[in-house]
């Protein structure tokens, strides 16, 4: 215990959005660009005073809209400079085209989503449909449940989609009020921990500079356009190594892995965090912070007997295949908990449903999946909901399912 | 190679804008008449050619079901370009010395895609032996017909009705008759407007289109390498390529083919004035050490803004393309021999002529 | 008043003759444009006038999809593509990149000029929000809008920088109507000029005048800041006329009055080549009836239209408080005052 104060300078309450701020100061980013929507707005709000108060030395640009915020920043790391970026919801999706060429171009952009649900109707609460949108164009994905994972995982964004073996943007998604504005205690690490973490961005024969000319993204035809994308997608795949690699790392120089208060919480996997999984019968998953009350759910349901367990999805993409089959090949029953929808999708079910019960596919033996929507707009997901999901996951150790996705708690459906 | 006869491809090969309308209406017209025909017949321009430019050589298809029916013509027929064709129409002589639309593919040869025994139809006030010393040899026998008139150019927004289509469809029906016939085409171009001028002119291309088997063998000499393009494990990442090096031009795309008129220099008349130089959208121009300037025809489109803007009267002065056989550059050609260079010039000035095009319903 | 440093700046930078033109391209030859294409020119102009030191930055459009077919291009200086509407924040994004890492020691201190350039839509219509926004930082960046009055890469749309009445893909003559394009075209530079109190050059162009044209681009990068230029670059393929006459048209649009040339340098409005003359009232404008039957895109053109069309510009420099340059007229001032 005593090493570990050591690797912490401070202790500081923050929300998670100020949380990932620091972050970023402590990476030392160059250029940040700002435009305002709820939930994500305080990272920026937090950057600006860091610069003001001559905390961070970097540029600040207020851009007219997310298209230009997010163009800005891919034309500055692109020009070798680390950059901070983020948005929500709507503003995330007007954003859109820029965001999926910085992934094309190889601009590895670390930006921030505070989750929030789609207008119309205008609502701010939390809804995971925003950052799922460029799920299949080649961000680095992850998603964080405490404003101490959030500044951990910030770090380790930078480190990753910097790489030169990846060079791809990230999006470091957060639950819009859960995370965004609920303040927590962050441990602060020294920041010369975070240099002997974190090495300079260096694009190599990649960077733009009168030095290094280069064409970036010119007019392709047919004849090249697969080429890019099988690059693409390889760049996605390298980056699990970098990924894991990155997590070691962390935990030599910190003392404790991401995400953790202490050496003594050390999660066994940087893709997936596993919670009482070794003998459940039924497996929880879900994204973001609603394993918060998941875990108190499955402490109480323990207490009555029930194999229960949970799987919390961290890093959705690159998704972590081989970890999900890991962890659940033994269980009997998988409710997935989606914090978003597909709408007339197989089975009407969300994304995450989807995204495991194809995983699971290749199994002689799979467990069933069912599928639980809730918590859109920001509604909460109650132990108590949860407690239900879990006797409704019991009920199928045995027998097939009947139903298989819930809207749970929806008015007009029966619960 | 893939198709064998159950479809019939045509190929019409044209100026980019300038033909854009003459080539559309000329497929249109084949697959109209081949249904007339009963015969299910589609038509489709290379859509890497879009968006076109002026000049730059662009390619039209016609798919033609031979025993298949409208679905599986469809289904053939589904693909940027066919490997193999039938017959090959080409609306400017000048196309004849190859074609290069994009980097990467070099300067491919006109009749790349002709099928052993196809047919190839110009458009030409030259006569056949003349054109073949443009067109690269095959080793098969093939036929080559002329369509005795001018290029038809136009602008964007008009379309030149010349009855060039006509004439077009005219000898296509005489040299295949497999494709088109002309009895069916007749009966398709009387349903269009002053029907008589224009089943005139087809019965009189018909009749009159000078033609001729050409022999394995003949033709010109023409290397072409296709490409091998770069795997993805070659190419650099990022959608990034290295830029052009100083004092260099991009190598990988010459695109000399795009013109029909290269400007001719009288170095002897020249008063160094740069502005041919500075006009120059293509950079085509190189300060030689005694203050004249070269020309790189090979990346020349043959705008004609230098002999526009030249204050000295027949200077810069436009002449056929077809009147060379080589991207040779000028200069060089005067410090040689002055004397063979000034006889040179005016034997190629002897093809200037008025510009074929017609823009638009302006000027 | 222009100040004193900003007029050693511009004086510095000025090239005297085409004589004295730099010979070295730093965009050469081998990109996939028309037959005369002006605008091509204006990518060689700003590419030569702003030298090896440079960064450019070429939203979507003509310029982009000509200029480079995959694996090859045409370009010797860095070249980096951004959005339709990205041209504003490309270059700011750039440019605040270049000072940040120079501040932190992490590149070498250098002035290096970062130039954007984007057509009609990309700064006129959807991109005018980014570029106007570009305008309001203190960065040195120089946006360059290459106008050829249409949308010419998708094959010749109608934009706002269409001229009234021009037949485009979009607004083609037809039984009922003969002009679909009503709008009068959007003047870019007032709005920049009006608007955006720290920009202290701003310019119009054609690369009909190569010096005059190179000369603007170096003024623009010497006096640095967010500057901006537009240049109207006659499209061959659009405007419907033999590619040779592309030099010819762009005079025709300067001499007409239908274009002036003019800056905007430090707060003071400079008129150039034969803009000048025509304002101080040493040249008569030619009839812009000369500059638009040259044009197969106005051939439907009756008299009556092209009448229209004069009276418009007539009253740019008959009415206008400032000639051709601001469509205002102030109470306090009569024309006839001046």
């Amino acid at each position: 215990m005593t090493e570990v104060k050591k690797l912490v300078e401070k202790e500081v309450l923050m929300n998670g959005t100020q949380a990932v701020a620091h972050a970023a100061m402590y990476a030392d980013v160059d250029v940040v660009a700002a435009y305002p929507i709820r939930p994500y707005t305080e990272v920026m709000d937090t950057i600006s005073k860091l610069i003001a108060d001559g905390e961070l030395d970097a540029e600040f640009i207020v851009a007219e809209g997310e298209h230009g915020q997010f163009e800005t920043v891919k034309h500055a790391s692109l020009a070798g400079a680390r950059t901070l970026v983020g948005s929500s919801g709507v503003g995330w999706l007007y954003g859109m085209e820029a965001i999926v060429v910085t992934a094309t171009d190889r601009a590895p952009v670390v930006a921030i989503i505070g989750n929030r649900a789609l207008d119309d109707p205008g609502a701010y609460g939390v809804e995971h449909n925003d950052a799922l949108m460029v799920r299949d164009v080649g961000w680095l994905l992850v998603w964080v449940d405490t404003a101490q994972e959030a500044f951990d995982t910030t770090l380790i964004a930078y480190r990753v989609a910097e790489d030169q073996r990846v060079l791809l943007p990230l999006g470091i998604s957060m639950d819009g009020g859960f995370l965004t504005h609920s303040e927590q205690i962050v441990r602060l690490p020294p920041k010369e921990l975070v240099k002997n973490f974190l090495p300079p961005y260096n694009r190599g024969k990649y960077l733009v500079h009168p030095d290094n000319p280069i064409t970036v993204a010119p007019q392709v035809n047919e004849d090249w356009v697969m080429e890019i994308r099988r690059q693409h997608e390889e760049a996605m795949e390298r980056a699990r190594g970098v990924i894991v690699e990155a997590y070691e790392e962390f935990k030599k120089v910190f003392g404790r892995y991401p995400g953790s208060t202490n050496e003594l919480q050390m999660p066994e996997n940087p893709f997936v965090e596993p919670y009482m999984i070794d003998d459940a019968e039924v497996v929880l998953i879900g994204m973001g912070t609603v394993s918060k009350p998941m875990k108190v759910a499955i402490k109480n349901m323990r207490r009555q007997g029930y194999k229960v367990g949970m799987l919390r999805i961290r890093w959705f993409r690159p998704f972590p295949t081989q970890d999900v089959i890991k962890y659940l090949a033994n269980s009997r029953v998988v409710c997935v908990v989606d914090r978003d929808y597909s709408m007339g999708s197989p089975n009407r079910g969300g994304v995450i449903y989807h995204e495991i019960r194809s995983s699971l596919y290749d199994l002689d033996q799979r467990p069933r999946v069912i599928n639980f929507i809730g918590g859109l707009g920001g509604r909460e997901i109650t132990i108590q909901d949860v407690e239900k999901i879990i006797k409704i996951g019991y009920e199928h150790r045995d027998t097939p399912i009947t139903k298989p996705v819930y809207w749970v708690g929806v008015r007009g459906d029966p619960w | 190679m893939g198709v064998k006869d159950e479809v019939k491809y045509v190929e019409i090969v044209y100026r980019g804008i300038f033909q854009k309308r003459l080539a559309k209406y000329i497929a249109e017209g084949i697959v109209y008449t081949a249904r007339e025909m009963g015969r299910p017949a589609l038509s489709f321009g290379r859509y890497g050619d879009s968006p076109e430019r002026n000049g730059v050589p662009a390619k039209y298809y016609v798919g033609i079901g031979n025993g298949v029916n409208e679905e599986d013509l469809i289904g053939y027929s589904t693909r940027v370009e066919p490997d193999l064709v039938d017959a090959i129409i080409v609306l400017d002589d000048t196309l004849l010395k190859g074609v290069e639309s994009w980097a990467w593919q070099g300067v491919q040869p006109i009749n790349l895609k002709l099928k052993s025994n196809g047919t190839m139809l110009v458009t030409s006030a030259k006569r056949i032996n003349e054109l073949l010393k443009m067109i690269p040899k095959k080793d098969f026998n093939w036929t080559l017909g002329v369509i005795n008139t001018e290029p038809s150019f136009s602008g964007l927004w008009a379309f030149k009705d010349d009855l060039t289509m006509e004439k077009v469809w005219g000898g296509l029906a005489k040299l295949r008759p497999d494709i088109i016939d002309l009895d069916h085409l007749i009966k398709y171009v009387s349903k269009k407007q002053d029907a008589n001028k224009r089943i005139s002119a087809v019965k009189e291309a018909y009749s009159s289109v000078d033609y001729r088997t050409v022999m394995k063998g003949e033709g010109i000499d023409f290397v072409y390498n296709p490409p091998r393009l770069l795997t993805w494990q070659e190419m650099l990442e990022g959608t990034v390529i290295p830029a052009v090096p100083r004092g260099k031009r991009n190598e990988l795309f010459k695109r000399g083919t795009t013109k029909f008129e290269r400007p001719t220099v009288d170095f002897d008349t020249c008063i160094k004035c740069k502005l041919c130089w500075v006009y120059c959208p293509d950079e085509c121009f190189d300060e030689t050490p005694d203050g004249y300037y070269d020309i790189a025809y090979d990346y020349c489109v043959g705008c004609g803004i230098c002999a526009d803007v030249c204050p000295v009267k027949d200077c810069i002065v436009m002449v056929d393309e077809s009147m060379f056989t080589d991207y040779r550059r000028p200069y060089e050609m005067w410090k040689e021999n002055k004397a063979k260079y000034k006889e040179w010039l005016k034997n190629v000035r002897q093809a200037r002529k008025e510009r074929v095009y017609v823009p638009g319903l302006g000027r | 008043m222009v100040e004193k440093e900003i007029e050693e700046k511009v004086y510095k930078s000025i090239i005297k003759t085409i004589k004295d033109t730099p010979l070295e391209e730093f965009y050469t030859s081998g990109h996939r444009t028309c037959q005369g294409c002006e605008s091509a020119l204006v990518m060689r102009f700003l590419a030569k006038a702003a030298g090896q030191r440079t960064i450019v930055i070429g939203a979507t459009g003509c310029m982009y999809v000509a200029n480079t077919t995959y694996y090859s291009t045409s370009w010797i200086v860095p070249w980096v593509h951004t959005q339709l509407g990205g041209s504003g924040a490309a270059a700011l994004g750039t440019a605040a990149a270049l000072r940040a890492l120079m501040r932190k020691g992490k590149i070498k201190q250098e002035p290096i000029n970062v130039i954007a350039f984007c057509g009609d839509l990309g700064c006129a219509d959807m991109g005018l929000s980014g570029v106007s926004n570009a305008m309001t930082y203190d960065y040195n960046l120089l946006i360059v809008l290459y106008d050829n009055e249409s949308s010419a890469n998708t094959d010749i749309q109608e934009t706002s920088m269409t001229p009234y009445g021009a037949q485009t893909s979009f607004s083609r003559p037809g039984k009922q109507r003969r002009i679909m394009k009503k709008r009068w075209k959007k003047s870019v530079v007032p709005m920049i000029i009006a608007g955006h109190r720290n920009i202290r050059y701003a310019a119009t162009m054609t690369p009909a005048y190569p010096l005059d044209s190179i000369n603007k681009i170096r003024k623009a990068l010497a006096i640095g800041g967010p500057t901006f230029i537009h240049s109207l670059d006659p499209c061959p393929k659009g405007w419907d006329y033999d590619p040779r006459f592309s030099h010819e048209l762009g005079v025709l649009a300067a001499e007409t009055g239908l274009w002036p040339l003019y800056e905007y340098i430090d707060g003071e409005i400079v008129y150039n080549e034969p803009t000048k003359s025509i304002v101080e009232g040493r040249m008569k404008r030619k009839p812009v009836k000369e500059y638009l039957e040259k044009q197969g895109r106005f051939s439907h053109f009756t008299e009556e239209d092209i009448e229209h069309v004069q009276r418009m510009v007539d009253e740019m420099y008959d009415e206008w408080e400032i000639p051709g340059v601001m469509p205002i007229k102030s109470l306090n001032v009569k024309i006839s005052d001046k």
